[in-house]
């Protein structure tokens, strides 16, 4: 059952780092789901499991969740600044993840980076091996949406599976 | 991350009067030879010279050992809140955060009493 976990892990990551930091709350799953992302980030982590997560958000929600980080009105926001924050919202979802499965043993995220627009499964995002373990979620964010993916290229267990097991 | 930093520090209430800023930890150590600073806040996952490595260049430093060094970092594992205080650091903030747990390892590591 380490999927479940995984995804359990993400929603709770996201949410938290909202709330502290965004100072906003998310809203389940957006019934509109066709809209593609404009800002996609994207992170690999080396640990036990390795893997990455992208971040992928459409504009509208890309320019809410940087107005309220950076506390500015959202019309005087750049596209920098914008992809900026959206690259710290996924560095911190990630490290938040990775707190939570990755127990004691320690990892090394690679700085964030922006992709070009477009699907995610269009971006072949790279699944090395054949036992990799994958988790996304998805929420409302003001007028638009966000979307986590995190894949493990080996299955990830949470701390509490770990001491259960 | 910086921008957002210093609207918590004022958020919280916290007394700021000068604040200076680095891109990554080479730049802060240039700055840090130009310029003197009660406190510096840093993250681990930084570009040139990262966290854990600037700390450890700032203890081999004649005045800037003194200087406490609050880590803000998204890791969480004890196993890097560990190293990096016996590193030097005087405190560690794990991101998420709340306003007041930043101002309260702020006053901690000034040694000024809570508010």
């Amino acid at each position: 059952m380490p999927d479940i976990s995984l995804h359990t892990a993400l929603q709770e990551s996201e949410d938290e780092v909202l709330e502290k930091m965004f100072f906003i709350r998310s809203f389940g799953e957006p019934q509109d789901s066709a809209r593609e992302p404009e800002f996609v980030a994207h992170l690999t982590f080396e640990g036990d499991p390795p893997g990455w997560l992208a971040l992928c958000v459409t504009a509208p929600a890309a320019r809410s969740v940087s107005a309220d980080f950076l506390g500015e009105e959202k019309v005087d926001l750049s596209e920098q600044q914008i992809g900026e924050v959206v690259c710290e919202l996924a560095n911190m979802i990630c490290g938040s993840v990775l707190s939570r499965v990755e127990n004691n043993s320690g990892f090394r995220r690679a700085t964030p980076r922006l992709l070009p627009p477009g699907q995610p499964s269009e971006r072949g995002f790279p699944v090395r091996g054949g036992s990799s373990s994958a988790a996304t979620h998805s929420a409302g964010v003001g007028n638009g949406r966000l979307m986590v993916i995190f894949n493990t290229e080996t299955p990830a267990w949470s701390a509490a599976e770990k001491h259960a097991f | 991350m910086r921008a957002f930093v210093r609207r918590v520090i004022q958020i919280s209430g916290f007394e700021l009067s000068t604040c200076l800023e680095a891109a990554n930890g080479q730049e802060a150590l240039d700055l840090l030879q130009r310029e003197w600073v009660d406190a510096i806040l840093t993250d681990i996952n930084v570009p040139e010279v990262d966290g854990e490595e600037f700390l450890h260049r700032l203890a081999l430093h004649e005045l800037l050992d003194s200087v406490p060094v609050i880590v803000i970092s998204a890791d969480a594992t004890q196993n890097r809140i560990s190293r990096v205080l016996s590193l030097g650091a005087r405190g560690y903030v794990t991101k998420p955060f709340l306003p007041e747990v930043l101002r309260a390892e702020l006053e901690a590591a000034l040694g000024v009493p809570c508010a």
